[in-house]
Order: structure tokens, then C-alpha cells, then sequence
């Protein structure tokens, strides 16, 4: 969107509202799903390693994680209803055209994955007395196994709009589904998934880290500092490399194959050519139709993409441009700026790896501050590679059959929706205050010694009272 | 298939009702039944850990909604924009109010979300029992199928109608009271001690106050369309329903009168489901009648997706159907039981 030119317009048009709405809303959620993917995996193993080894200390860090994972559960439950509600009603028209197809991996969301989160969290978070060892890790497993099911739904949902497949055109027009299996194990969902959940796993493991080094540095708990340094760190090496390679290879590939204007935009790529190369700096100028002051890779673009030096990438010159994802900017530096945080995020956890093997991981007080303060980026780097699929995707909702500014609802004024977004951006500024708020008061709490999940209540002189009172009324 | 299909999608929707109506009630009665915080942590403990799972239920219709409807899940969810954000967001504040509410041991933190988790549930309530009422009445859709509607207009149940008229605003109050009603039965089932006389005292008297506003409300039903009583007599599902409803109010009030607190809760929920699902099959075929004029009614057959997604659905559905009960049923016999002011050493919520 040329702002300058389309300011007034922009504020009547009721489509560029409900895509920023849906943009905020959906990059605010997945902050804390992200975690949660992540972090589920740590708490199985914990729970299984306190299974395997009576060792106490990881029945101490489950504990510890599934508060701060119920906390980042709680607001991810909660942003995450408007979601859905969003595609009736901001998204009526996607609805209508598509509702027969993507409903489905939307409703199986719900029926398979959220079932089963839902009923296991509050059991893994406050039950390990009641339902015991064995329970208990399973209980961890449902949950883990819970939210990555709903990410593969999901996923489903997003690669059908950005490589449909499985589908038919009914007589009235609408989307019908032809192949549930081909719209189930879409290749493009695989990738995706593959990539976004080592993606979540990033995450997950640099938060681990960064508490561990921050009690490292307090000089706090330090048996659970070096269990969670050691463990996030090594994690966030091995799964910062799934990141890159293969899934995020793969991705670029099948970017390259299906959306291959998509990829020259990424790359800010004007001009087709063979020995394409991958700039590493570089501004777009689309104005000009050109990459400013560029420092490039010669023929890198053409191997990673189609797996030759020699191969042709196609330019944004030979597409026209109505078929040209319609914020470039902003989709270059997205798409640059994730590339750079995953090759830092490598060299980073390779480097603590590395101090570890030597045995200097917890003896290293500026590695400490830099894992403290380093886990913000993997946020950053996960919300800039869905902009980059997202904004990828435009000018259409659904690649090649169904664009952006038809999908809004009709019968829903900017203005409804402006006042909506305020209300959104409102409730939701409210609510990340509290949750940091109430992470940062666990955290500095720390991991319990005790066995109970939470203090007792302070005033145990009254609950007495008032049960004897029950007694005495006969109850 | 059809018919079939808009009996699943009705049975979600109604047992989401069911199921969150009754931590609607008790959030209605929170503050009522419960006087210290010990008592009102005891009421969010017993409704438990299965809150989100209850919740589920309404993520599980929308999207079953979207898949076998679509055209009216568009429909109405665009028509109902504003209203459904309110929900959306009493839904968020309620959730946190629960789930963060017990997080500090502090009288004014306690007593704050007590105070959200009370708000959100009375507006949750009203704004599910408004909804059910435009379902009934019907919404002003236009012949393209699609509609738009204020919060209110001129309070008429006809023409050119808003959210809230004079009889969608009586179904609010009637639905506020019934769950408040189911509320209080179900917390007398899973609390001891005090909060539990007082919810027996609240269900005895809220059930006596259903009485008079069903009556009211099938008057006033009759009056805004008759033609749903000319569907019902012929339809052996409203006769049905109509059995459901007398054997889960005798069951219900032997219950509450012989103080069997299992049994008033079964016949409260059968109640329930016994007046939605009555209400639910009188409307069919039609899904959202408009108000502006019959023919652009929205009609099941006329909203449905393709028979490949039915089919489809009819695959997988039973079987996410099945796991889903079988989670609720592990999880409801570990923490099955009363829960008392005393909190267990475990602490939940």
C-alpha cells in the first residue's frame, strides 16, 4: 500500500482495517503458542527424565515451567477465540468462497487439539499429586502432542491458502473439497510445519536459557541455572539448525517453485537472471525497480532456490504487476532481517555449546548476560517469518484463485472495525502488562523447593475456624 | 444429511450452553454465594480445571459451523459484529479472571478479578441469551442473505430490528436467570460447607423464578412467530424436546426437594438441553429468519457446504467426538468429588 498516495482512502476502506486487525490480533496470539510449542517438549522431557531417575531436581523444573507455561496457555486460550470468530466476522467473504475447505481443518482444530490441551493442562499444572508420576507425564505428553496437532491444523489452513491443493470449484463458485487427503498432507503444510515448530523450539529453548542465565548471574538456584542452561542452550544450537537446514531451505524452495514472484520479491530481484545472487545488504526501491547498494553472494539465489548456480530466477520484471505481493518493502526486510537473527541465533548456541563442551558454559558471566538478554529475538525472528509467508502471499487470500480485497465483509464498516482495533489493541496492551507482570513475579519467585505447586494460604487459622463452624452446622 | 447435519451443529452450540452456563452461574453468583475469599477461591476451584475445556465447545461449533454452513456462519457472525466482539472480549476477561485470579494471595488482587470474573459472566449471559433471542425472532436479512444490525432500533420484534428489542432483552434476562439457576445446582453438587447451603438456597429460588418466565417467554415467543408453534406441532422433535423438558423438571424438583444434589443437577442439565434443543428443532428448516421478509431467509439446504465436505466431516467428526469424551471423563474422576473451603495441598486455582 503506496501510503502516501492511498492515505484517505485507506482509512474507508474496510479491507485494509480488517487486514491490519487480523494482523495484529494473529501477531499477538502467537506470541504465546510459540512458547508453549517449545516450552511442552521440555516439560515431557523433564517429566520423563524424573520418571527414569527419581532425580528430584526435574520434577522441580517441571513444576516451575508449567507455571510459566500455564500463564502463556492462559493468554494464548484467550487471544486465541478471536481468531476464529475473526473469519466470519471480518472475513466473510474468504468465508463464504472457502468456508467448505478450511472450515474443516478449523473445526478438526478444535475437536482433536484443543480437546485435548484443554482437558490435560489444568491436570499437568496443578494435578502431579493427584494424578501421580505416571499421569502426570502423560498428562505432559497430551498436552505437548495437544499443541502441536493444533499447529498442523493450522498450518493445514495457511498452506491451502498459499498453495491450494485437494479443492474443487462448485457450480455456485465456491471452493469444495475433492481430496481430503491431498488437502491433509498438502506438501506445503509439511515444510511449513516442519519449519515453524523447530521455529517454536528456538524459542522455547532461548527462554529456558535466558531464565537459566538470569538466576546464573543472581547466583540463585543453581543446580536448576546450569539444567536449564545446559539444556536451552544445546536445544536452541540443534533446533536453530533444523531452522536453516533443511526446513527453512525447503521452504525458500517451495517458495521458488509455487510463488516464484513471491521469491523475487523477498529478494528484492528486479531483473531476472541466471547466477542470481542473494543480497546481504541492500534497500529495495521500488520506485525505480531496483536494489540499492547491494553487497551480494553471486549465484547464491539460483542454487538455494533451484539447486544450480547456473539456474534462471525470474524477476519482479517478468510478472505483471497486479500479481506483485503489494508491500515489497516491507517483505524484503522481514524476510532479510529473519535470515540474519537465524544465522546469529547458530553461531550464538553454537558458541555456548562449544563453552559448555570446555566446561565454561556456567563460568561465564558475559555468555550469561548475552542469553539473558537474547531472548526477545527469537519472538522477533518467528513474527517476521510469518510476515513473510503472509505478506508473500498477497494479493491473494488464497494463491491464485481468491485476492485479499474481496475476502472482507461486506456489511462491516471500517469504522466498525477501527473501533474494534482500538478496542483489541486496548484490552490486549492490558493483558501483556499482566502476563509480563506475572511471568516476571514467577521467575523472580523461582523454583520451589517444596513439593506443593503453590504457598499455602496464609490465613490457615481462619479455614480451621470455619470448618469447625461447618462441622458444628452438621454438614 | 442435512437435517443431520444441523442436529450436530445445534448439539454443539447447545452443549457449550450446558457446559459454560454453569461457570456463567456461578460467576453470576459469585459474589453471593461466597462472602470470604477462601469461599470464593472454593467457588473457582469447583469450576475446576475444565473451564478451557468447556470452552472448547464453542471453538468446536464455530468451525463444524464453517465447514458444513459456511455461507451462514459468514452471514451471521458479519451481522452480528459488534455483539460477537463483546463476547469475545467478556470471553478473554472471563478466562483470565479465572486463571489469574488465584495467582497472589492478596485481598485487593483476589478481590479485583473476583469483581471482572462477576461483570464478565452477567455480560456473557445477557449477550448469549440476547443472541438466542434474534435467533428465534429472526434478523433483518437482506435478498443478498446479509444483514447488519444496531443495538437496537425502535425495541419492535418486527421489520427493521436491532440486537436488543423487547423480547430479545426478556430471552437475556430469562437465559441470565435459567444459568444462574444451573449455576447454583451444580455448585450445591460440587461444593461442602457453607457455599453449598447458600447455593441450595439460590437454586431453590432461582428455579422458582424460571417458572413464571418460561411461561412469559412462550407467550411472548408465540406473539413475535407464531408460525414456529405451527412448525413445532407437527415436528415429533418438539414433542420430544417437550418429553425432555417435563421428565427433567420432575427430576429436578424431586431433586432439589429431596436435597439430592446429583439428581437436580442431571435434571438441570436435561432442562437445558431439553428447551434449546425444542427451540433449535422448531426453527429448522430455516437457520436465520429475516425479519424484513420470510423468502430471504436463510434456509439449511440453501447455506450448506458440498456433500464431499459433509461426507468428510462425518468421517472424522465421531471420532474427535469420542476422544473428546473420553479426555472429559479421565479428567472429571480424578477430580471428581466435593470441593471444600480448605485448600488442598495442591492448590488448584
Amino acid at each position: 500500500m503506496e501510503v502516501g498516495v492511498t492515505m484517505n482512502s485507506a482509512i474507508s476502506d474496510p479491507s485494509f482495517w480488517s487486514r491490519l486487525q487480523f494482523g495484529f490480533t494473529i501477531t499477538y496470539h502467537y506470541l504465546f503458542p510459540q512458547l508453549t510449542m517449545g516450552l511442552a517438549w521440555f516439560l515431557v522431557h523433564w517429566k520423563w527424565r524424573a520418571l527414569r531417575t527419581g532425580d528430584e531436581k526435574y520434577n522441580e523444573a517441571a513444576r516451575f515451567w508449567a507455571k510459566i507455561f500455564g500463564l502463556n496457555f492462559a493468554v494464548g486460550v484467550v487471544t486465541g477465540i478471536p481468531m476464529e470468530f475473526q473469519f466470519g466476522t471480518n472475513w466473510a467473504g474468504f468465508s463464504k468462497y472457502a468456508g467448505g475447505v478450511v472450515g474443516q481443518t478449523l473445526a478438526m482444530e478444535g475437536m482433536f487439539a484443543f480437546f485435548l490441551e484443554s482437558a490435560f493442562v489444568g491436570a499437568l499444572i496443578w494435578g502431579e499429586k493427584r494424578l501421580g508420576p505416571r499421569f502426570h507425564f502423560l498428562a505432559a505428553l497430551a498436552v505437548a502432542l495437544g499443541s502441536w496437532l493444533s499447529g498442523y491444523f493450522i498450518l493445514v489452513t495457511n498452506a491451502f491458502m498459499q498453495h491450494p491443493v485437494g479443492y474443487q470449484i462448485q457450480p455456485d463458485g465456491s471452493l469444495g473439497i475433492a481430496s481430503f487427503s491431498a488437502y491433509l498432507l498438502n506438501p506445503w503444510a509439511w515444510v511449513q510445519f516442519a519449519h515453524n515448530q523447530m521455529a517454536a523450539l528456538v524459542t522455547g529453548s532461548f527462554v529456558v536459557a535466558a531464565v537459566g542465565a538470569f538466576y546464573a548471574l543472581r547466583g540463585l538456584h543453581s543446580t536448576q541455572a546450569r539444567l536449564y542452561l545446559r539444556g536451552g542452550t544445546f536445544t536452541a544450537l540443534i533446533a536453530s539448525l533444523l531452522v536453516a537446514f533443511p526446513t527453512g531451505d525447503q521452504q525458500a524452495k517451495m517458495v521458488g517453485k509455487h510463488q516464484p514472484v513471491t521469491l523475487a520479491a523477498m529478494e528484492g530481484k528486479f531483473d531476472g537472471g541466471t547466477k542470481a545472487g542473494v543480497a546481504l545488504i541492500g534497500q529495495p526501491n521500488v520506485a525505480e525497480r531496483r536494489l540499492d547498494n547491494p553487497i551480494e553472494v553471486p549465484g547464491a539465489l539460483s542454487f538455494l532456490a533451484y539447486g544450480h548456480f547456473g539456474s534462471y530466477v525470474r524477476g519482479l520484471d517478468e510478472f505483471p504487476k497486479e500479481t506483485w505481493p503489494d508491500n515489497i518493502e516491507l517483505l524484503y526486510y522481514s524476510f532479510h532481517i529473519m535470515i540474519t537473527l537465524g544465522t546469529i541465533f547458530i553461531l550464538l548456541m553454537g558458541y555456548a555449546t562449544f563453552q559448555n563442551w570446555r566446561g565454561r558454559l556456567e563460568s561465564s558471566t558475559l555468555l550469561h548476560w548475552v542469553l539473558m538478554l537474547a531472548f526477545p529475538f527469537p519472538y522477533i525472528a518467528n513474527t517476521l517469518g510469518w510476515m513473510t509467508a503472509e505478506l508473500g502471499r498477497q494479493p491473494w487470500l488464497i494463491y491464485g484463485l481468491f485476492r485479499t480485497r474481496d475476502g472482507h465483509s461486506h456489511v462491516v464498516s471500517s469504522g466498525d472495525t477501527i473501533f474494534t482495533l482500538i478496542g483489541f489493541t486496548g484490552l490486549y496492551f492490558l493483558l501483556g502488562v499482566l502476563f509480563l507482570f506475572l511471568v516476571g513475579r514467577e521467575i523472580g519467585h523461582g523454583p520451589d523447593k517444596e513439593k506443593v505447586a503453590r504457598p499455602e494460604n496464609a490465613n490457615t487459622k481462619k479455614d480451621e475456624s470455619l470448618a469447625s463452624r461447618e462441622e458444628e452446622a452438621g454438614l | 444429511m442435512i437435517a443431520t447435519w444441523y442436529a450436530i451443529v445445534c448439539f454443539m452450540l447447545i452443549a457449550y450452553v450446558v457446559l459454560d452456563g454453569r461457570n456463567f452461574g456461578a460467576g453470576m453468583l459469585h459474589w453471593f454465594v461466597a462472602k470470604t475469599p477462601e469461599e470464593r477461591r472454593q467457588v473457582i476451584a469447583a469450576i475446576g480445571p475444565l473451564w478451557s475445556w468447556h470452552e472448547v465447545w464453542l471453538v468446536g461449533f464455530g468451525g463444524t459451523l464453517m465447514a458444513v454452513f459456511p455461507r451462514l456462519m459468514a452471514s451471521a457472525f458479519a451481522g452480528y459484529y459488534l455483539a460477537l466482539m463483546l463476547i469475545l472480549w467478556g470471553l478473554i476477561l472471563r478466562g483470565v479472571a479465572i486463571e489469574v485470579g488465584g495467582h497472589i494471595n492478596d485481598r485487593l488482587w483476589q478481590g479485583f478479578w473476583d469483581f471482572v470474573f462477576v461483570f464478565s459472566s452477567f455480560l456473557l449471559a445477557i449477550l448469549f441469551g440476547a443472541a438466542a433471542g434474534n435467533l428465534e425472532r429472526g434478523v433483518p436479512l437482506d435478498a443478498q442473505g446479509n444483514f447488519s444490525m444496531a443495538f437496537f432500533t425502535d425495541f419492535t420484534p418486527r421489520g427493521n430490528v436491532g440486537l436488543l428489542d423487547w423480547y430479545t432483552v426478556s430471552v437475556a434476562i430469562f437465559v441470565a436467570v435459567l444459568l444462574a439457576a444451573h449455576g447454583a445446582t451444580y455448585l450445591t453438587l460440587k461444593t461442602e460447607g457453607l457455599v453449598n447451603n447458600r447455593s441450595a438456597r439460590f437454586a431453590n429460588c432461582l428455579w422458582c423464578a424460571v417458572v413464571p418466565l418460561f411461561v412469559a417467554i412462550t407467550v411472548e415467543s408465540w406473539v413475535v412467530r407464531p408460525d414456529l408453534f405451527r412448525n413445532s406441532i407437527r415436528n415429533p422433535f418438539c414433542w420430544l424436546g417437550l418429553l425432555v423438558i417435563i421428565v427433567s423438571a420432575v427430576t429436578l424438583i424431586s431433586g432439589l426437594a429431596a436435597r439430592r444434589e446429583l439428581r437436580a443437577f442431571v435434571g438441570s442439565n436435561g432442562l437445558l438441553v431439553g428447551v434449546l434443543a425444542t427451540g433449535a428443532a422448531a426453527l429448522f428448516p430455516v437457520m436465520l429468519y429475516s425479519t424484513l421478509a420470510p423468502e430471504n431467509s436463510l434456509a439449511a439446504q440453501a447455506v450448506a457446504s458440498s456433500k464431499s465436505a459433509f461426507f468428510y466431516t462425518a468421517i472424522w467428526w465421531p471420532v474427535g467426538l469420542a476422544l473428546a469424551t473420553a479426555y472429559f471423563i479421565f479428567i472429571s474422576r480424578r477430580y471428581a468429588g466435593k470441593v471444600s473451603v480448605k485448600r488442598d495441598n495442591q492448590g488448584f486455582y
